[in-house]
C-alpha cells in the first residue's frame, strides 16, 4: 500500500511539470509582445519602442523561452506567480489568494446543495421506479441538464431578484447574496448525481445480497438504506470527490453572472485585459487541483476497496 | 433513522450558514452590503452607480485607474468644457487665473488661495511643481501628449503663482492640462521620495469626493469632501459596485440595486432602445464624442485608387448602419469629426450613398466588369480586405453588411477579424487595405488626433502614405499646433479636413456618444467636454 502511493506521488510530479510547460507555451505561442499588451492594459496611450523594451525588461522578456519557463516553475516553486499585468503593484499570487476564499465558499455551498438534494431524491427516485415522483424528476433532469448555467443564473435573478424580489441580484457578502449563484452552481451537479445515485441503486437492488437480506427477513427500510444505499454510495462518493476541482472550475461564468469576486470572475477578467501571468497561473492551479484530487480519491478509494488494494 | 437523517440534514443547513458567514467576515470588515439602507429618506443623497470593473490604482499620473474616480477625487489646473464661460475650450479649476504671455510660450498660472488637500496639506503653486515634477520625472510615458515635447520648465514663481514655459506656442496647451491624466494633483505627501511613477501611498486630492472604503472586485465608497472648495456636491456618498456583464448590471437597476449606468459601453443598443419609452428609467444621449470610421490604406494597389475611394464612399449607406445596428443610437457621420467638435464645422459636402454615383465613378475610372462580375483594371481584380477586431460584435457586422453591398457594385471584400492586439499590430505596421478605426474622442479631437497621424501610432500614419499630398497635410498640422491666431489656425484646420475628405482616405460610418440609463428621481445626470469625465458631482435626487 505504502508502495503503491509512494508510486502514485512521484507519477503526479512529472504530470505537475506537464501541465506547467504547457500553459507556459500556450501563453508563449500568443502572437502579440506581451510587453506591448501589458503597457496597453495600462492604458498607455501611446506605445513608443522604448517604452516595449523598458516593459520586456521589466517582466523579464529579454531572457530566452527556457530560462523564463524554468524561472516561472522556480518561482511557482516558491510561491511566486509573477506581478498582474493590469496593475503591476499587485502579484498573481496576491490576486489567487484574495479570490479564493469566495470560490470556496460558492463551491463549497453548491457541493452541500448537491448532496443535500441529489441523495434524497435519487434514493426516492430508485425505490418509486417509474412511478409519477420517478417521472416527474427525470423530466426536471433532462430540462435542467440542457439549459446552460449563463442562461439558469438570468432566469433566477429575473424571477426571484428583480420580479419577486427576494433576493439581490448580485455581488456577496452575506446568505442571501450566496442563494443564486450557489443553486445555479449545482443544477447540472444535481442533475447528474440524482441520476447515478438512482441507477445504481436500482443496480444494487438485483445483487444477490439484496435477495439474501430479503431471505432473511430484514425490514425493507434497513435493506434500502444500509445496504442499498450504502453500496450505491461507493462510486458517487469518488465521483463527487472529483467533482470538487470542477466546481471550482465550473464557478467561471455563475462567478461572472452574479459578479461573484472569485476566481472565475479573476479569469475572466484577466482573459479580457489580457493578463497573462494570471491567466496562466489560473490554469496551472485548476490543472493542479485536478491531479491532486485524483490522486487523493484514487488513494483513498483503494484504502477503503479491499479488491482494489490488492489489485495494486 | 429518521432522527439520523434529520440531523445530517441539520448539520448540512449549519455547514452552509458558516460558510456564509465565513465568506462575509472574509469579504470586508465593513458593511456588507454597502447599498444597503440608502433610498427610504425623502430626498436621497446616496447613489448606488455601477462600473464594468474595479477602480483598480488610481494614482492619477499613471494610466491604469477608472478615470471617473480619479476625476471626483483630484482636480486639475483647469477644467476642459464647453459652456459659455470658457475661454480656449477650458474654465478655471486650482488654477483662479492665468495669463499668457512671450507669444504663447510663457503660462502663468494664479493659484486658487485657501484650498487643502483631504490630508490637510496646502494645495499651493509648490504642491503643484511637486506633482509637475513627478509627472516629468516619468516623461516618456506622456508623450501622446504632443506639449511634452514643447514643455521646457514648470517653476513656483511664489505661493500662489506657478509658470509653466513652452520652448514654441503649443494652442492646446490649456486642453491638455485639464485633461485628468497625468495632470491631475496628488498630496505630495501621497508621493513616494518625491515620484509617483513606481506608486503612490495614497489616494489624496481636492476633488469634490474622498474615497473612504473599497473591496477590490466588489466595490468602492465615495464620500463627499467637506473642505471641497467649490460648490459642494448634493450626493453625500456613492457607492460603486463592480459588475461585469451587462445584463447583471441592467438587472441590479431594474431590481433598485443600482440608480445609474453611465458610459459608452457600458448599454447596448437593443436594451437601451427597450427603456426609451419607459416611466420609470430615463435615458440620456450625449452629442457626438468620437467617430466610428474605416480607413483605408493609399499605399494598396486597389484602395490607391482615389476614385475606388470615393465610389466606396458613395456605396456606404450609414444610414441603414446606423439603423441596422446600433438602432439609431449612433447617428450617421458625414465627416472625419462632427461639426459639433471644434475646428470642424469647415462647410464641406458629404458623399450622399449613391450606389449608381459610385457605379459610374468606377466605369469612368476604367474599373470593369469582368470575370464573376468582380470589376477589372488593367488585369487587376477590384478586390481588398477588410480587417475588424474580433472581439467587437459590431464592427463584424457592420463588415458583413459592407461585404454585400459592395459585391452588388462588382467589388470584392475580403473581412477577417483579429483579437484586439493583433487587430491593433496590423494596424500600426500597416499591415491591412482597409481597417475599422474609432477617432480619439473629445477633447483630444481634432488636435491631439491629427498631431498623432505624423507618427505610426495607429493606422493613420501608414493609410496616408499613398497620398500625394501628405507631406503639406503633416506640415499643416504641425504648423496648426503652434498657431497662435484664431483665424490663421481654422484656415489651417479647413485645409487639413478639406484635402483628407478630398483624398477620401476616411468612411465615417457613425458618431459614438455616451449614454446613460438612471432611475427617474436622479437629476442633473449631464455629459461632460471631456467624454471620458462622470460629472457625478453634479447629480441630485428630486
Amino acid at each position: 500500500m505504502k508502495r503503491y502511493v509512494i508510486r502514485r506521488l512521484l507519477m503526479a510530479i512529472p504530470l505537475l511539470l506537464v501541465i506547467s510547460f504547457v500553459c507556459f507555451c500556450f501563453i508563449s505561442l500568443i502572437p502579440s509582445n506581451p510587453a506591448e499588451v501589458a503597457l496597453r492594459i495600462q492604458q498607455t496611450p501611446i506605445i513608443t519602442e522604448e517604452a516595449i523594451a523598458k516593459m520586456e525588461e521589466l517582466l523579464g522578456l529579454n531572457k530566452p523561452f527556457l530560462v523564463r519557463y524554468v524561472d516561472w516553475v522556480l518561482g511557482c516553486l516558491h510561491g511566486d506567480f509573477g506581478i498582474s499585468y493590469v496593475n503591476p503593484a499587485r502579484t498573481v499570487a496576491g490576486e489567487l489568494v484574495r479570490c479564493l476564499p469566495a470560490t470556496l465558499q460558492l463551491a463549497g455551498a453548491s457541493f452541500i446543495i448537491v448532496v443535500v438534494l441529489s441523495i434524497p431524491i435519487g434514493f426516492l427516485c430508485a425505490i418509486h421506479k417509474d412511478g409519477w415522483f420517478d417521472k416527474i424528476m427525470r423530466g426536471i433532469i433532462f430540462i435542467s441538464t440542457a439549459m446552460p448555467a449563463y442562461w439558469v443564473g438570468l432566469l433566477l435573478m429575473w424571477g426571484i431578484g428583480v420580479k419577486l424580489g427576494w433576493l439581490p441580484t448580485n455581488g456577496n457578502g452575506t446568505w442571501r447574496h450566496l442563494i443564486m449563484p450557489a443553486f445555479t452552481v449545482a443544477l447540472s451537479y444535481i442533475s447528474t448525481y440524482i441520476r447515478l445515485i438512482r441507477n445504481n441503486m436500482l443496480e444494487n437492488m438485483k445483487q444477490d445480497y439484496v435477495l439474501y437480506a430479503n431471505v432473511r427477513g430484514l425490514p425493507q427500510k434497513s435493506i434500502l438504506i444500509k445496504h442499498i444505499l450504502k453500496n450505491s454510495m461507493h462510486t458517487c462518493i469518488v465521483a463527487m470527490g472529483m467533482s470538487i476541482p470542477q466546481l471550482i472550475s465550473g464557478t467561471i461564468v455563475v462567478e461572472n453572472v452574479f459578479s461573484w469576486p472569485g476566481l472565475g470572475t479573476l479569469c475572466i477578467s484577466s482573459i479580457f485585459n489580457r493578463d497573462y501571468p494570471v491567466i496562466q497561473t489560473y490554469v496551472l492551479l485548476i490543472g493542479v487541483l485536478f491531479v491532486v484530487f485524483n490522486l487523493l480519491f484514487d488513494i483513498l478509494q483503494t484504502v477503503s476497496d479491499p479488491r482494489l488494494r490488492k489489485e495494486s | 433513522m429518521k432522527k439520523r437523517l434529520f440531523a445530517a440534514l441539520l448539520g448540512s443547513v449549519m455547514l452552509l450558514g458558516a460558510l456564509s458567514a465565513c465568506g462575509q467576515s472574509a469579504a470586508s470588515g465593513s458593511s456588507a452590503d454597502p447599498a444597503a439602507g440608502s433610498g427610504n429618506a425623502s430626498v436621497r443623497d446616496e447613489l448606488n452607480f455601477v462600473n464594468f470593473r474595479d477602480i483598480r490604482d488610481l494614482n492619477p499620473h499613471l494610466y491604469a485607474g477608472e478615470m471617473y474616480a480619479q476625476s471626483i477625487l483630484y482636480d486639475t489646473l483647469v477644467r476642459v468644457s464647453d459652456s459659455e464661460d470658457a475661454t480656449d475650450g477650458v474654465i478655471p479649476c486650482l488654477a483662479e487665473s492665468w495669463e499668457i504671455t512671450e507669444e504663447g510660450k510663457v503660462y502663468l498660472f494664479h493659484i486658487r488661495q485657501g484650498v487643502t488637500f483631504t490630508d490637510g496639506a496646502a494645495c499651493d503653486a509648490h504642491a503643484i511643481k511637486a506633482n509637475f515634477d513627478a509627472i516629468l520625472e516619468n516623461k516618456n510615458r506622456h508623450t501622446w501628449l504632443e506639449m511634452m515635447n514643447v514643455l521646457e520648465s514648470v517653476e513656483a514663481v511664489d505661493e500662489y503663482t506657478l509658470e509653466i514655459r513652452l520652448t514654441s506656442a503649443y494652442y492646446p496647451m490649456l486642453i491638455e492640462l485639464g485633461g485628468t491624466r497625468p495632470f491631475a494633483i496628488i498630496s505630495p505627501n501621497c508621493m513616494i521620495d518625491g515620484s509617483t511613477m513606481n506608486g503612490v501611498n495614497g489616494h489624496i486630492g481636492t476633488g469634490p469626493y474622498v474615497l473612504t472604503d473599497f473591496v477590490t472586485d466588489e466595490y468602492a465608497v465615495f464620500e463627499r469632501n467637506d473642505s471641497y472648495w467649490g460648490e459642494a456636491p448634493a450626493v453625500k456618498k456613492i457607492t460603486v459596485k463592480v459588475i461585469p456583464d451587462n445584463q447583471t448590471r441592467i438587472m441590479a437597476l431594474e431590481s433598485g440595486e443600482i440608480d445609474l449606468i453611465y458610459g459608452k459601453d457600458m448599454l447596448d443598443a437593443e436594451a437601451l432602445t427597450s427603456y426609451m419609452e419607459s416611466d420609470k428609467f430615463t435615458v440620456e444621449l450625449s452629442a457626438p464624442i468620437s467617430t466610428r470610421q474605416l480607413l483605408m490604406n493609399t499605399t494598396d494597389e486597389v484602395l490607391g485608387d482615389v476614385a475606388v475611394r470615393k465610389a466606396l464612399q458613395h456605396a456606404t449607406n450609414k444610414q441603414a448602419i446606423s439603423d441596422g445596428i446600433f438602432s439609431g443610437l449612433e447617428t450617421p457621420a458625414d465627416f472625419l469629426y462632427s461639426s459639433s467638435i471644434p475646428y470642424c464645422d469647415v462647410g464641406l459636402v458629404p458623399y450622399d450613398y449613391d450606389m449608381e454615383e459610385a457605379a459610374a465613378i468606377l466605369d469612368e475610372a476604367g474599373w470593369t466588369p469582368g470575370a464573376g462580375g468582380i470589376r477589372e483594371k488593367g488585369g487587376v481584380k477590384l478586390s481588398f480586405g477588410l480587417l475588424y477586431c474580433s472581439d467587437r460584435v459590431t464592427e463584424k457586422n457592420i463588415a458583413e453588411y459592407l461585404q454585400q453591398e459592395f459585391r452588388s457594385l462588382g467589388i470584392e471584400m475580403d473581412i477577417h477579424g483579429e483579437e484586439e492586439q493583433s487587430y491593433r499590430d496590423n494596424m500600426k505596421s500597416g499591415n491591412f487595405d482597409m481597417v475599422f478605426n474609432i477617432a480619439w474622442g473629445t477633447p483630444q479631437d481634432p488636435q491631439s488626433s491629427m498631431a498623432a497621424m505624423r507618427a505610426p501610432v495607429y493606422g493613420d500614419f501608414a493609410a496616408q502614405q499613398g497620398l500625394d499630398d501628405k507631406g503639406e497635410i503633416d506640415q499643416a498640422i504641425t504648423d496648426i499646433l503652434v498657431s497662435t491666431d484664431e483665424t490663421g489656425r481654422q484656415e489651417l484646420y479647413s485645409f487639413v479636413l478639406t484635402r483628407l475628405h478630398e483624398d477620401a482616405v476616411y468612411i465615417p460610418l457613425t458618431y459614438e456618444c455616451n449614454k446613460a440609463l438612471h432611475i427617474n428621481t436622479l437629476d442633473g445626470v449631464e455629459f461632460d467636454a471631456n467624454c471620458y469625465r462622470i460629472p457625478l458631482e453634479r447629480m441630485f435626487f428630486n
